[in-house]
């Protein structure tokens, strides 16, 4: 990637030169080792902070609603997709927007690298696409990147922008023959009792810090249902069934809508695994109603349309 | 707030009957219950009739929420795909109760609590067959359980 | 003051002696990371792990509480106020920033003439073991907001690791109770003392961040309008992680639920980044704003606090630094004031 840097900060540079932006959205050095946090600039003469690395794992389409300012963001191929489902959903106004593709073959996942460094702390590290090298105290480690990626990032079948203005580098190589429905496969060919233990332990963490919802692009209602009083649908505290409902309607709210760019799974400060529910809502969406979110941005919204030939087997 | 009684089964009282609570549209589905009424055909007295203008109208908040609140069981009935007193309201809904109804079965809630059907203002007979077999379908479950919120 | 020493495989029986009398919680091995959780037995403790995921506030000041019930009696409604009338209680192995958090929330919620009964009623039976810092994380930095990371404020038993074993230090009369009956303990030697001391001061040198603070409130006192404001926000989602993870955030939200019975107020974790915090009954809202909110939560911890109470609300502990989905990093949003 290291020809890339200065790809990403021309065209950042002549974006905002020429006056086709007034904001550039990327991704800079965070504070903490293997990380990196958005970034926003407005002065050509700030693009030397912009890096692209497989730590940029943030979801840059988010910062895209509500804006009125003409916008370049760097997106990655599941932060086109949101980007294309807001502006299919009228979000996001197409026109406003300069979508600078970059080639993406996974970000990295920090939960999975500090669960083999047995609760050692990493002071430094370096990243790229080969290798992911940590410098704690007194340890080094290389770790091969392929092996530390987000689970959404190993059933990737949208590396590419499906809609871009620039793209930075080559197009990367697709893999279109993932196997993106395994965990989902596993759970269903459990017994319902299984299941149900599952989502039991998994979502028992949860303290409603909404981070899962906050850092999602699709997540952007002015009062979300977990706010409405009148009627208050479901409870706000952690009582278990009003936390199960909470995730099991933002999984329904995103069916056909989430791109699994595993940015809530990411964000959850209790390591809830979201994507089991989420993948399920999209695999619905695609063997009922043939819909893949985020591929076009002139199709409408799969729950906002209908066919007379549609699925009704569970009607009695 | 018992946090237990999510995934506790409790136990069955003897003589114990489901209480179902059912969002009938207006045009088809309610009228066709009030045939069936009309007709003095008898089926089980289990369900709770909500009258709604259009099965669109029963969003996934509403079953979810009967759910949580211990209805044991849930039915939706709409016109017939086609045939809709707003067009298509019920052709928006079918997508949306799909959805629900397998991710529903996803986490583990038995698919026979929660229930749709099509009937026309004319299916009074049909009615009644039908709350007997969702009626059945619900007792051969139990109370509900999941997703109940504690006491 | 008596500092004595314990070796560490006697630890699980001393906190099992203190089960006997107390309801003891401690850090636990929670698969994924530590959490605060109530012990049935010293060996479930686990004591070389890292510091919690979230704070001990979350015992006290839990994330859902219900504060009154009321229910359809015969005679009308009656109204119950849950308490806990069982055994006192005590938390084990907490850090001195998660200590000095405890001292903060006190003084909101027992400050002037109204004490928060929920929180005093297990705040005032509630006994702190301490576990003193000897290995701060990149992310600490309990220094440079005024505590340490051998801090003693809040804490009524001090306990150093020392090795293989832990050197007791009993701060306070609670400390005292305690120990009470507690066997297997002896006094600490001249050695003991100075090897605890000397971790003490490696632990400070080992704090990585030095944070300039001399100033930062009355700086921050004449910054409401300044530009930095602006962009200090951008990346902020306005999700609750920080808040609800910092050991002195106390915000919290009140509603009704009712229930077969009757109805249940509830208390629960709010959160100044939220949206609607601010939204009132009217429409509007005077936060309307990422910039607004984020600008709250600054003034909030390094000037309307400590002008208030003489000391910053923050006891940097870094839990906002490390989970923030965004890496949002309120040391550098202090950086970036001073040096404006």
């Amino acid at each position: 990637m290291e020809g890339l840097g200065n790809s990403i900060k021309e065209a950042a540079e002549r974006l905002l030169n020429e006056g086709d932006v007034d904001l550039v959205i990327g991704y800079e050095r965070g504070t903490t080792p293997l990380r990196s946090t958005p970034c926003f600039i407005r002065d050509s003469g700030d693009v030397d902070r912009l890096i692209w690395d497989p730590t940029c794992d943030a979801n840059l389409a988010k910062y895209l609603i509500g804006q009125d300012a003409k916008i370049g963001v760097f997106v990655k191929g599941c932060d086109a997709r949101s980007a294309v489902v807001c502006i299919a959903e009228g979000q996001i106004d197409r026109d406003k927007v300069v979508l600078i593709g970059l080639p993406c073959s996974g970000v990295v996942d920090r939960k999975k690298i500090d669960s083999v460094l047995d609760g050692r702390e990493i002071l430094d590290a370096t990243v790229d696409e080969e290798k992911i090298t940590v410098r704690g105290e007194d340890f080094e480690e290389e770790l091969p990147t392929k092996n530390f990626l987000c689970d959404s990032c190993l059933s990737c079948r949208h590396r590419t922008p499906t809609v871009y203005d620039i793209m930075i580098g080559d197009t990367p190589t697709e893999e279109p023959d993932t196997d993106e429905y395994a965990e989902v496969d596993e759970l269903e060919s459990m017994t319902a009792e299984e299941r149900w233990a599952h989502f039991v332990e998994e979502l028992s963490s949860c303290i409603r810090c909404y981070s899962c919802r906050n850092v999602c692009p699709m997540c952007y209602c002015k009062e979300c249902f977990v706010d409405e009083t009148m009627p208050a649908w479901f409870g706000k505290t952690n009582d278990l069934s009003d936390t199960m409902i909470y995730h099991i309607v933002r999984s329904l709210h995103l069916a056909g809508r989430c791109v699994d760019c595993g940015a809530c799974s990411r964000s959850c400060p209790m390591g809830i695994d979201l994507r089991t529910l989420l993948k399920k809502g999209e695999k619905i969406v695609k063997e009922r109603f043939s819909f893949e979110a985020g591929m076009d941005v002139e199709e409408k919204p799969v729950m906002s349309v209908f066919k007379q030939e549609d699925s009704e087997e569970f009607v009695i | 707030m018992e946090q237990g009684s999510v995934s506790k089964k409790p136990a069955v009282v003897e003589e114990w009957e489901p209480r179902i609570i059912a969002f009938l549209c207006n045009w088809c589905s309610y009228a066709g219950a009030d045939l069936a009424g009309i007709s003095r055909i008898q089926y089980p007295p289990n369900i709770r009739v909500v009258r709604v203008p259009c099965s669109s109208r029963v969003s996934p908040y509403f079953i979810i929420k009967s759910l949580q609140r211990g209805w044991d069981g849930v039915l939706v009935s709409g016109c017939h795909p086609g045939e809709c007193h707003y067009i298509s309201g019920n052709l928006i809904a079918r997508r949306r109760f799909a959805v629900l109804k397998d991710m529903l079965e996803y986490i583990g809630v038995e698919p026979d609590r929660v229930n749709f059907s099509w009937i026309s203002a004319a299916e009074g007979e049909r009615f009644s067959k039908l709350v007997r077999e969702v009626v059945e379908k619900v007792k051969a479950l139990g109370p509900a359980h999941r997703l109940v919120k504690g006491e | 003051m008596k500092i004595k020493i314990v070796d560490k495989k006697e630890v699980p029986a001393l906190i099992d002696r203190l089960i006997e009398r107390y309801r003891v919680f401690a850090p636990v091995d929670a698969g994924k990371y530590a959490r605060l959780m109530e012990v049935a037995s010293g060996s479930e403790a686990c004591l070389e792990l890292q510091n919690p995921k979230l704070s001990s506030k979350e015992i006290l000041f839990p994330q859902t509480e219900i504060i009154l019930r009321i229910k359809k009696g015969e005679e009308g409604l009656e109204t119950e106020e849950p308490s806990e009338n069982d055994k006192d209680w005590v938390l084990f192995g907490v850090h001195p920033c998660d200590a000095k958090g405890l001292v903060l929330t006190d003084k909101f919620f027992a400050s002037g003439d109204y004490k928060d009964k929920p929180y005093m009623d297990k705040r005032g039976k509630t006994s702190i073991v301490g576990l003193a810092c000897n290995h701060p994380r990149a992310t600490c930095f309990c220094a440079s907001v005024g505590g340490s990371p051998f801090g003693k404020e809040g804490i009524d038993i001090l306990l150093v690791d020392l090795g293989e074993e832990y050197l007791i230090e009993i701060l306070t009369e609670r400390g005292e109770r305690m120990i009470e009956g507690v066997h297997g303990l002896r006094d600490a030697s001249d050695d003991d003392m100075a090897r605890a001391e000397k971790m003490s001061e490696e632990a400070e040198k080992a704090l990585q961040t030095d944070l300039p603070i001399e100033g930062l409130s009355e700086r921050l006192e004449g910054m409401f309008e300044d530009p930095l404001w602006d962009k200090v926000h951008l990346k902020c989602v306005g999700c609750g992680v920080c808040s609800y993870l910092c050991p002195t955030c106390w915000c919290f939200d009140i509603i009704d639920e009712e229930t077969s019975t009757g109805v249940e107020r509830i208390r629960l974790w709010d959160t100044c980044q939220f949206t609607q915090f601010t939204l009132q009954g009217s429409g509007f809202n005077p936060r309307p704003s990422g910039k607004e909110r984020m600008r709250q939560r600054i003034m909030h911890k390094f000037c309307y606090f400590p002008k208030e109470y003489g000391v910053l609300a923050c006891t940097g502990c870094g839990r906002c630094v490390r989970e923030c989905p965004v890496n949002q990093d309120i040391r550098e949003t202090i950086k970036e004031i001073m040096s404006v």
